[in-house]
């Protein structure tokens, strides 16, 4: 690489200075912020003059009932979604990719989900499961399943189930066009040579594909993860953490503490248990694929 | 010919290209020259401001949505009367959404870019209080007891913290029963005038109707204060004791308890629902005959005439109990903060609570909290004119900084109670233990 003469430095850093101006002031500087935040009592009764309370409010999230119900809900929301997701995607564009006619109509009509808005999915699920809703409608007056309306989303793991059905049909669309992409550089003479030494169908899946898209399988994995964590538009209109707090995930759990109860020191330390979380997530994640991709 | 198809789509191209660039500089040039005309005014009235004479740019935040009658006769009628009246002072008035107001307010404080006045959501009036950013109104305007005396006791105690007011009551409000009066005529009930007629109307109206669809006697769309207070107060139980210090033998009183047991109870027997997140909306429920009772507020009228406007309801006041007929007290207050151009803003809130003004915005469908106002023919023609009566024995929710939270654990421990995982006594007497606490903490 060319090394830098001082003209040129100052021209770099010209050209830089701007991203890093929004980065500095829309990013780094709130999550200082917040860091600070974290060891405030910071709340409405002390709002001018906060008093450091060390790890205090750390000390409260993680004594709290109500957040240790919303971080269970959000593990068994994104060990429930991420799988599934990625299995279906993974599925979903492996038949797209075999077939000859029609590929197109069916990237889009998968894709549509993805590009639809969270806020009117969520609504449009809410309506199908609402105790007066359409699947109720279907089941007692159409099939007669049951004559009494089930209460979808009047409990915890009902109204949490509605939301990872909501989060897995949406994400399979974003997780066909990502594998899709993979399953093309698979090179196609690996397929052939694998079934000339009397591979099967399943066999070339675990021995051909799965170890061409690995990169990818990594990838979705720790984006979807992340995501999984950062589900708040479904559950929020869905059930909104009803009843009591049962359906809370840590995000409308966060921004009830700040916004509806006024503990902005609790949120801050709250955020950054989850930022933590999620880090050592994403470590374990590409270790384990490293450890994988070195044997 | 297929360079010359090229060449005519790239001419397309980029005419089309052409036409938007130039679309959105005219767009551009409007809006900046509506800008300048704006920066023209503020400069205008900033130097006015910084003229020796006394003239005073007052800022006025509010939530009036923009395009209400109440917005309009704010800026049509009401300020360009106050400014006639008051020379000198010109009002800078402010929309903003409910909820970004309380929070714009919270972001203010913080950069010290308060308005002068604000109208406040009195459930947020304790909050500010404890921040600090109110100016105790009692203490600093020689002339406080006579403006309060014109207005509403009840109202007024929605701004009054530890025996200091913080704010003018502007508007109030309260809910009452509204009632579909075909369902109750089918069942044979009558209206329900006390509590115990009220739990048995419940059970009557509740079941099923010809389409086989479920009904429901009553529909409360939520557990929390606001819901459950004209139940607990009306048995005659109450949250706090007189001074908002503790809860103990209140919360957990037995005749609060027994408000919360008679809700779990009907609950159980399927006569009463709407918390759950399943339910059918409140006015949807009510306008297809699905509830058949409900307590509401004046906004309901409205609402009704526009989506159900064959439904026949009336309206009686709060079924009474121990405790008599105690609805829960909405409404907004006029404050100002510490920062403002304090003479001004109390010429500017003493007109904005004086019977003209009240009156202005009773026929907007605002209940004046004007004594005055009160007695106008305007108010006893207005669709609230039923509310009025409720209004004379209504109470405010307590008016203390963590309300919000004490009222997020009351709906969580009701929630509890109506679920069947606790009983009433343990749930609320957990629960006063808890708000000992936080009370403790004010």
């Amino acid at each position: 690489m060319m090394k830098l003469k001082g003209w040129n430095k100052v021209r770099v850093l010209a050209l830089l200075l701007p991203g890093l101006l929004i980065f500095g002031i829309f990013t780094f500087y709130p999550i200082v912020r917040l860091f600070w935040m974290s060891f405030f009592k910071w709340d409405f009764g002390s709002f001018f003059d906060q008093k450091f309370i060390g790890f205090d409010n750390y000390r409260t999230v993680l004594g709290d009932e109500n957040f240790r119900v919303a971080f269970a809900n959000t593990i068994v929301y994104t060990l429930v979604t991420v799988p599934a997701q990625m299995m279906l995607g993974l599925f979903v564009a492996m038949l797209i990719n075999s077939i000859t006619h029609a590929k197109i109509f069916f990237r889009v009509a998968y894709y549509l989900p993805v590009i639809t808005s969270w806020v009117i999915a969520s609504l449009v699920f809410k309506y199908v499961f609402n105790t007066e809703g359409m699947l109720n409608y279907f089941l007692t007056n159409v099939v007669h399943v049951t004559s009494q309306n089930v209460h979808w989303l009047d409990s915890r793991w009902g109204g949490m189930t509605v939301a990872m059905l909501l989060g897995i049909w949406k994400g399979i669309g974003w997780n066909m066009v990502v594998f899709l992409a993979a399953l093309q550089q698979v090179p196609q003479s690996l397929y052939e040579s694998a079934s000339m030494d009397g591979a099967g169908a399943w066999q070339r899946f675990v021995h051909v594909t799965l170890p061409g898209i690995r990169g990818t399988i990594l990838f979705a994995l720790v984006m979807l993860t992340i995501g999984g964590f950062n589900v708040y538009t479904s559950t929020k209109l869905i059930t909104d953490g009803k009843p009591g707090h049962a359906t809370e995930v840590v995000l409308t759990w966060m921004y009830y503490k700040a916004f509806s109860s006024g503990k902005f020191g609790y949120s801050a330390a709250l955020s950054f248990i989850i930022a933590l979380v999620l880090a050592v997530l994403a470590v374990v994640q590409f270790g384990l694929m490293q450890r994988k991709e070195d044997d | 010919m297929k360079k010359c198809s090229g060449r005519i789509q790239t001419a397309i191209l980029s005419a089309a290209m052409c036409m938007a660039l130039a679309g959105s500089m005219t767009a551009g040039a409007a809006e900046s020259s509506v800008k300048d005309e704006d920066s023209v005014k503020t400069q205008a009235s900033g130097t006015e401001a910084a003229a020796p004479s006394e003239e005073v740019t007052l800022n006025f935040w509010h939530h009036y949505s923009a395009q209400s009658p109440e917005n309009e006769t704010l800026m049509n009628d009401l300020i360009p009367k106050f400014e006639k009246e008051h020379p000198g002072i010109t009002v800078n008035a402010v929309s903003h959404e409910w909820a970004d107001l309380h929070d714009k307010i919270l972001i203010s404080a913080q950069s010290d870019t308060l308005p002068d006045v604000a109208r406040l959501d009195s459930a947020w009036v304790p909050e500010f209080q404890k921040m600090g950013i109110l100016v105790p109104l009692n203490q600093e305007m020689s002339d406080f007891g006579d403006v309060s005396g014109g207005l509403l006791e009840s109202a007024m105690t929605t701004a009054q913290i530890g025996g200091d007011s913080y704010a003018l009551a502007l508007n109030t409000n309260t809910k009452i029963l509204y009632y579909n009066v075909q369902g109750l005529k089918d069942a044979g009930v009558d209206v329900p005038k006390t509590m115990d007629e009220f739990a048995e109307a419940c059970r009557k109206l509740s079941g099923t109707n010809k389409n086989g669809q479920q009904v429901w006697g009553y529909d409360e769309p939520g557990l929390s204060g606001w819901n459950l207070c004209p139940f607990i107060w009306s048995m005659g139980g109450a949250i706090t004791n007189e001074d908002q210090t503790k809860a103990t033998g209140y919360l957990n009183g037995e005749k609060t308890v027994a408000a919360i047991q008679m809700f779990a109870d009907l609950a159980k027997e399927g006569a009463i629902t709407g918390w759950n997140s399943g339910d059918i909306p409140m006015t949807d429920g009510f306008g297809t005959g699905r509830y058949m009772m409900l307590l509401e507020g004046p906004w309901k009228v409205s609402e009704l005439a526009g989506a159900y406007p064959d439904l026949e309801y009336a309206v009686a006041p709060v079924p009474a109990g121990d405790g008599g007929s105690v609805s829960v007290l909405g409404g907004e207050d006029i404050g100002m903060f510490k920062s403002a151009h304090k003479d001004a803003a109390w010429k500017f809130m003493k007109f904005m609570t004086s019977e003209y003004a009240q009156e202005a915005m009773a026929k907007c469908g605002q209940i004046p909290c004007n004594k005055e106002a009160l007695e106008s023919d305007t108010v006893k023609k207005a669709d609230f004119a039923p509310y009025i009566e409720q209004l004379k024995t209504a109470k405010s929710r307590p008016t203390v900084a963590s309300w919000s939270e004490i009222d997020s654990k009351l709906s969580e421990a009701v929630t509890g109670v109506v679920n069947g995982d606790t009983t009433a006594q343990d749930a609320m007497d957990q629960l006063a233990a808890e708000v000992d606490e936080l009370l403790a903490e004010e």
